[in-house]
């Protein structure tokens, strides 16, 4: 059950004020009389726990359906997920947002039985179904209690494998994606991610993989059922469950209900990334509806199986992982441009892409970008400190068993790590890794992927493209959808 | 929590002034983790509870510095308490505690109801002792200035009124709870406008503090990673010779003036559309009661298939979104729904609508396949909730200010599940009546 009212009123820290902490470091000297264990903070246990993953068991039926098992036995419930290796790259240029219309339909009806029979049937297991759709894969997930496990494997298998696509229901799935397209419309951090991936990938999947609010509405129950027929294969897709299992048992009935899928392989080719951006380029967006501006500078990186994966991202965090980290200290706590800047790093299939972000006011806009292209700029130029270096890793190293505390977050790194065929080092070997870099590592990926301009993405009202025009070699003017509606070279005024 | 159950508490936690007192050895309840509980000599409750599944713990301090512990007037008083925590001690600088718990990669959070204000981080494991340093630190010295106080009040009322500016249906829910909880202890919100927290003096924010972040009126719960016997070293070390504050007096009894018939208002906002809240207000509750009203919160609302959200967002489609919650403040508990509408006549058959599902509900018996699948979601979320070592944290501190024996946790969760159809019958028609409902209309001047 959820609502906006809430007796519990939460108010989080995390993005808050940490920077003031170092500058108010020992300003108060301890009172006499006070207990001296009390005066200093105390020295963490000598010897650390190692991160202890249960260990993801995988076979492949003779149908080529992948199935991973993990066992939890501590955790009271289970997750099921039917994992199929299309995202939203995979939706057609001319149709964005189809992979994710699809895997919106699973559960909304089969050749015999209506969405409403499909719902009850998953509340009849007491389950919780939803779907996600991320660039090169869709996931579709239930949460179980484990005496229901057996029953919620033949609900998936009947939603998934028997789907069928009407216009009514689409309809309907349809509506409340554009509802949403259209909220989306006033955060302007969102509107620059999708500005920076269709920039950054001209002409590349990766580049037209979003939702598209004029588009969506032309995408036809049949364009659902060509997409589905595609790649919902059993040798395009895997069934993960983890949670409190016999592992042995739940694989055989996945085997069981899920043995008999058939169909043929999927020819599904790996297209190189583009190189990464390196001129000096500025586009702005026009968004009315916003309420602040968004400042993105990013581009292309490489892949998280590349050897620079773990340095890069220690990289990272010395520039906007926390609000210890130069972005917030710079912007926010020094300058006071931003509410708070921030970098960040997704990873495909087949590359990566790294953004600095901050959320400011518009007269900020400018000043702000400029602080964040000369914080980059420095990161790739000068050494990063080693004592920065030292806490950015004893942060990645503490942080990372978080993501497995609840069961939906194992669930989603382990859906993540067989998707993209990820080795150990992302299961949890990966505190191993963070302890190995180096400085030279660090200074090595600094040099090889921050040293090219990235691209710079303003979202903000039209009335403040006036405050940014001038101020850069050219602007690049876009709208909400990413129509490029006019270049100003420099000096000129909109 | 019950009025008898705050006694409980009370008299537990003054109790205790022998080391050791109270103490009883790890209990493994329904729920399938083990708690620990033992007491300091300061009055403060400490519960452990171990889970080696990653290196991590969690530890959590809840104070009873609730909202229902401000005076009219005073209305903010608690929601600052908890922002100034962070606002530095005697060897904690402003906000060190932030950098101190983000360095190692760990996580905080803080939040305020009715009866408690929370602290919370979770961290790796080797870090439990500075945890402890950084809760005890701000326990025992915390430094309250007057300019500590001007900043993070003006921080506080500026982003309050940003998300007012920017969410044109917040204040409609402020509006609500005071007509749902006609009683200023119960009802007052967690900042209102602001103007109560900007006229704050700083001699009642002293009081406040010097009464309610006391040892005897806290409960530290440990959970995670942790060696049962080095965490009871550790938490002595740091909180035990933290003095004890006075006794505090049960907060007070709800008062709610009886009604004849359904209260219903109207507010304007500054959109085309419309909405509505509606509420239930049950009070008081006999004993078994609560867990009735649980499940049939999950029968009705739980899920696409519950019969009100399959009603207005499938069936009728009146509503465009549809959200429900079932809120317990203390001895009172309340069903409080949220509705937006295309328009006032929507509105109308929405609320129609839900009168009328419970009226068949009143009329006619659950199927026991209905209720299976109402007792089914409720049993996952319930699990959902411990499921985190915070979640777990927070839920001991909870059922630790609600009087629950440790041996009892789930106990709750037990007697939901074998609610039966004469019981929700029964509850429908006894509260779901015209004089416990409340309803505010919203729409366009």
């Amino acid at each position: 059950m959820s609502g906006r009212a809430s007796s519990r009123h939460s108010s989080g820290r995390a993005a808050g004020l940490a920077a003031l902490a170092l500058l108010a470091a020992l300003a108060a000297p301890p009172m006499a009389g006070q207990e001296r264990f009390r005066r200093t903070p105390p020295l963490p246990d000598s010897q650390t726990v190692e991160l202890k993953l249960p260990a993801v068991g995988t076979s492949v039926l003779r149908n080529g359906l992948t199935v991973a098992t993990a066992v939890q036995p501590d955790v009271p419930s289970v997750t099921l997920q039917l994992v199929v290796m299309a995202g939203e790259a995979d939706s057609p240029s001319a149709l964005p947002g189809l992979a994710a219309l699809t895997a919106r339909m699973i559960g909304k009806g089969t050749r015999l039985l209506s969405a409403e029979n499909l719902e009850n049937m998953v509340a009849s297991v007491g389950g919780r179904f939803s779907t996600s759709t991320l660039m090169d894969y869709t996931v579709l997930s239930m949460r179980v209690l484990p005496e229901n496990l057996d029953r919620a494997i033949y609900v998936l298998r009947v939603m998934a494998l028997e789907a069928t696509f009407s216009e009514r229901e689409l309809a309907g799935v349809r509506r409340i994606a554009y509802g949403e397209l259209l909220e989306q419309k006033k955060d302007p951090e969102v509107l620059a991610w999708r500005h920076l991936l269709r920039r950054l990938f001209e002409d590349h999947p990766y580049g037209t993989a979003v939702y598209a609010d004029d588009v969506i509405k032309f995408i036809t129950a049949r364009d659902v059922a060509t997409f589905y027929d595609r790649y919902y294969r059993p040798t395009n897709a895997a069934v993960l469950v983890s949670g409190n299992i016999d592992a042995a048992d739940a694989a055989l009935k996945v085997s069981s209900l899920f043995g008999g899928w058939a169909g043929p392989p999927v020819g599904r080719s790996v297209i190189p990334p583009p190189r990464p951006n390196a001129r000096e380029r500025v586009c702005y967006v026009e968004a009315p509806d916003v309420a602040n501006a968004a400042v993105f500078a990013g581009n292309v990186i490489m892949d998280a199986s590349d050897p620079d994966f773990f340095p890069f991202l220690v990289l990272k965090q010395i520039l906007g992982g926390t609000t210890r980290s130069r972005l917030f200290m710079n912007l926010r706590e020094s300058r006071g441009y931003a509410y708070y800047a921030f970098s960040e790093t997704e990873f495909f299939r087949s590359c990566g892409v790294y953004w600095a972000r901050a959320l400011v006011g518009p007269q900020a806009i400018v000043p702000a970008a400029r602080e964040i292209l000369r914080e980059i700029g420095i990161l790739a130029g000068e050494p990063a400190a080693a004592a920065e270096i030292e806490e950015a890793k004893s942060y990645l190293v503490g942080n990372l068993p978080m993501h497995f505390d609840s069961p939906q977050g194992f669930a989603d790194w382990m859906a993540r790590y067989v998707a993209l065929g990820l080795d150990e080092a992302h299961w949890d070997k990966g505190p191993e890794r963070y302890k190995l870099v180096n400085a030279e590592q660090v200074r090595g990926v600094a040099k090889e992927h921050l040293s090219a301009n990235p691209l710079l993405v303003i979202v903000g009202r039209p009335e403040w493209l006036g405050l940014v025009a001038g101020e850069f070699a050219a602007v690049e003017v876009y709208d909400a959808r990413g129509k490029l509606l006019r270049v100003l070279p420099k000096g000129e005024m909109p | 929590m019950r009025r008898s159950t705050v006694f409980l508490l009370l008299f537990v936690l003054a109790a205790g002034s022998v080391p050791g007192a109270g103490r009883q050895g790890p209990v493994r309840g329904p729920l399938g983790f083990s708690v620990e509980e033992f007491r300091l000599r300061n009055g403060l409750r400490v519960i452990l509870s171990v889970d080696n599944r990653l290196p991590l713990v969690t530890v959590a301090v809840g104070y009873g510095a609730g909202t229902i512990r401000e005076r009219p007037g005073q209305e903010g008083l608690a929601y600052l308490l908890e922002n100034l925590m962070f606002q530095g001690s005697e060897n904690v600088g402003p906000l060190q505690h932030i950098g101190f718990v983000q360095k190692v990669g760990g996580e905080l959070n803080a939040t305020t109801t009715i009866d408690k204000t929370l602290f919370h981080q979770t961290l790796p494991s080797s870090y439990l002792a500075l945890a402890l340093w950084l809760e005890s630190d701000r326990m025992k010295s915390l430094s309250i200035t007057g300019a500590a106080i001007q900043r993070t009040r003006a921080e506080i009322v500026q982003a309050h009124r940003g998300r007012l500016a920017s969410d044109p249906y917040l204040a409609s829910f402020t509006e609500f709870d005071r007509l749902l909880f006609p009683d200023h202890a119960y009802g007052h919100p967690l900042i209102g406008s602001g103007e109560g927290m900007e006229g704050l003096a700083e001699a009642d924010i002293e009081a406040f503090h010097r009464a309610h972040y006391v040892p005897n009126n806290a409960v530290l719960a440990i959970v995670g990673d942790i060696d049962p016997d080095r965490t009871k070293e550790l938490v002595a070390r740091y909180f035990e010779t933290i003095p004890a504050g006075d006794d505090l007096p049960a907060p007070a009894k709800p008062e709610f003036r009886k009604e004849s018939d359904t209260v219903a208002r109207f507010v304007p906002i500054r959109l085309s559309s419309a909405g509505f809240h509606m509420g239930f207000r049950f009070y008081p509750l006999q004993p078994g009661e609560i867990d009735v009203l649980r499940i049939l919160v999950c029968l009705l609302f739980e899920g696409d298939t519950a019969r009100l959200r399959n009603r207005l967002l499938r069936r009728d489609r009146t509503s465009q979104f549809v959200s429900a919650v079932l809120e317990e403040r203390l001895s009172v508990a309340a069903l409080k729904v949220f509705s937006l509408n295309t328009n006032a006549d929507m509105v109308n058959r929405s609320e129609r609508a839900i009168l009328s599902e419970l009226e068949k509900l009143r009329l006619s018996t659950v199927s026991q396949e209905e209720l299976n699948r109402a007792r089914r979601r409720y049993k996952l979320s319930y699990y959902d909730r411990v499921s985190t070592l915070s979640g777990r944290a927070l839920f001991i501190i909870d059922a630790a200010f609600a009087g629950t024996a440790l041996d009892s946790l789930g106990a709750d969760l037990e007697r939901a599940l074998k609610v039966e159809p004469p019981a929700l019958l029964t509850f429908v028609s006894r509260y779901f009546t015209p004089q416990n409902r409340v309803v505010l209309e919203l729409g366009p001047r």
